[in-house]
């Protein structure tokens, strides 16, 4: 008799799955309740193990993306201009206007983003009246579905992507389709699972089915993992994928205000061979963000987002190709309006 | 399977879909923010980038 409030001490100490007492919940169905107490033993033992969510697959790379300047580095003159509308739920439209680039013609966008706390709404139009849209429907805390598309007036240019993506209290999986067609089921269609092993380290795996044509299909398949320091300051990822690509990255913060990331991507494909190393700064300072970066294809490049005004911004960009001998300048302004007074934005009236 | 009709038909309302988003996708968001906002905005400030 004495054993019994001993063994039921030890279910709050030990963690081990054998300490638990099974499931309280009696199935309605007999022949089903042995598997059903398998089930609730293995997830109450899961729950034990106290693993973190490992982030999605997309976002494997995400610091080392925001810290290099490789999305943000611009040439020629670029103007945006924000005008904020409602601050709950989120309502805001952007005109921007770039030119003198040497890669991309002059253009005008003009955007609209809408957002509360379960829909997500944003679309994009330039002078040429092509529409990029993008929705995300958040169904519960972690379960949320993704749409976008791309819409043109030229044929051949449209493209939609559907999504959705469930993040569990260990792993995170994620469906996407991208351009599918109902009537011969072609398109690509891509699924991953990711899941943390221990407190610091995950596995996952990313499927790709490609289905140009009814009579042509293709399954590849590329392999992920995650090292996460345990107080998060330093995170190392490594992807394979099948065509013999690898790529590895790190990213560590240095301190508060700078983080620096490493980006090493290795080709072994028959008939190519090649390798490209990229290192990269970020400094984020009072006022001002400053990134640098150099790789291995002999291009150095710089960008400083200096604000002057808490509504404006002044930014400069540069790159140079030694290899190549060719530069690249970029200046751009960010002016940000809002028709709300201080007091709706929930600041503290001025005297 | 079904049948070529019905292809050609879930194609047609596929595209008719496609024309629909692309025109009305700009307008929706706007008309959803603009009644959304609180406070209510006024039309001149939310179309010209400069008042």
């Amino acid at each position: 008799m004495a054993s019994i409030p001993s063994t039921a001490n030890d279910g709050f100490t030990d963690p081990s799955p054998s300490s638990f007492s099974p499931s309280p919940q009696k199935s309605s169905t007999p022949g089903v309740a042995p598997f059903t107490n398998i089930f609730g033993r293995f997830s109450q033992w899961r729950k034990s193990l106290d693993l973190p969510n490992p982030g999605s697959v997309e976002n494997l790379q995400k610091e080392v993306k925001t810290t290099h300047l490789t999305n943000f580095i611009f040439d020629g003159a670029r103007a945006d201009l924000t005008k904020s509308l409602s601050l709950n739920p989120a309502f805001q439209v952007t005109h921007s206007f770039a030119l003198g680039s040497q890669t991309t013609a002059p253009s005008y966008n003009f955007g609209a983003v809408f957002a509360n706390a379960n829909i997500f709404l944003q679309g994009t139009v330039d002078h040429d009246g092509n529409v990029n849209a993008r929705m995300n429907q958040g169904w519960t805390e972690n379960s949320i579905t993704k749409m976008q598309a791309q819409l043109s007036s030229q044929p051949g240019h449209n493209m939609i992507q559907l999504e959705h993506d469930y993040q569990g209290q260990d792993y995170t999986l994620n469906a996407k389709a991208v351009n599918p067609w109902p009537t011969d089921l072609t398109g690509i269609f891509i699924g991953s699972y990711f899941q943390s092993l221990t407190k610091n380290f995950a596995v996952g795996i990313e499927s790709l089915y490609q289905r140009p044509t009814p009579e042509m299909a293709e399954l590849s398949t590329s392999y992920l993992a995650k090292f996460t320091s345990t107080d998060k300051s330093w995170i190392a990822t490594a992807q394979v994928q099948p065509a013999g690509i690898v790529q590895t990255t790190y990213w560590q913060k240095l301190s508060e205000k700078v983080e620096v990331a490493a980006d090493l991507q290795l080709i072994a494909a028959p008939g190519r061979r090649d390798a490209i190393a990229t290192l990269g700064a970020k400094y984020d300072l009072r006022m001002a963000t400053f990134r640098a970066q150099l790789d291995s294809t002999g291009k150095v490049s710089a960008l400083l987002e200096q604000r002057f005004a808490p509504t404006f911004a002044f930014l400069v960009s540069g790159e140079i190709d030694h290899f190549k001998n060719a530069a690249k300048v970029g200046v751009g302004v960010m002016i940000e309006s809002t028709t709300l007074t201080p007091e709706e934005m929930g600041m503290p009236p001025q005297p | 399977m079904p049948s070529e009709e019905t292809k050609e038909r879930i194609t047609k309302v596929i595209d008719l879909g496609r024309t629909v988003l692309h025109y009305s996708w700009i307008p929706l968001i706007i008309y959803v923010g603009y009644t959304r906002s609180t406070p209510q905005p006024t039309l001149i400030k939310l179309i010209s980038p400069l008042a």
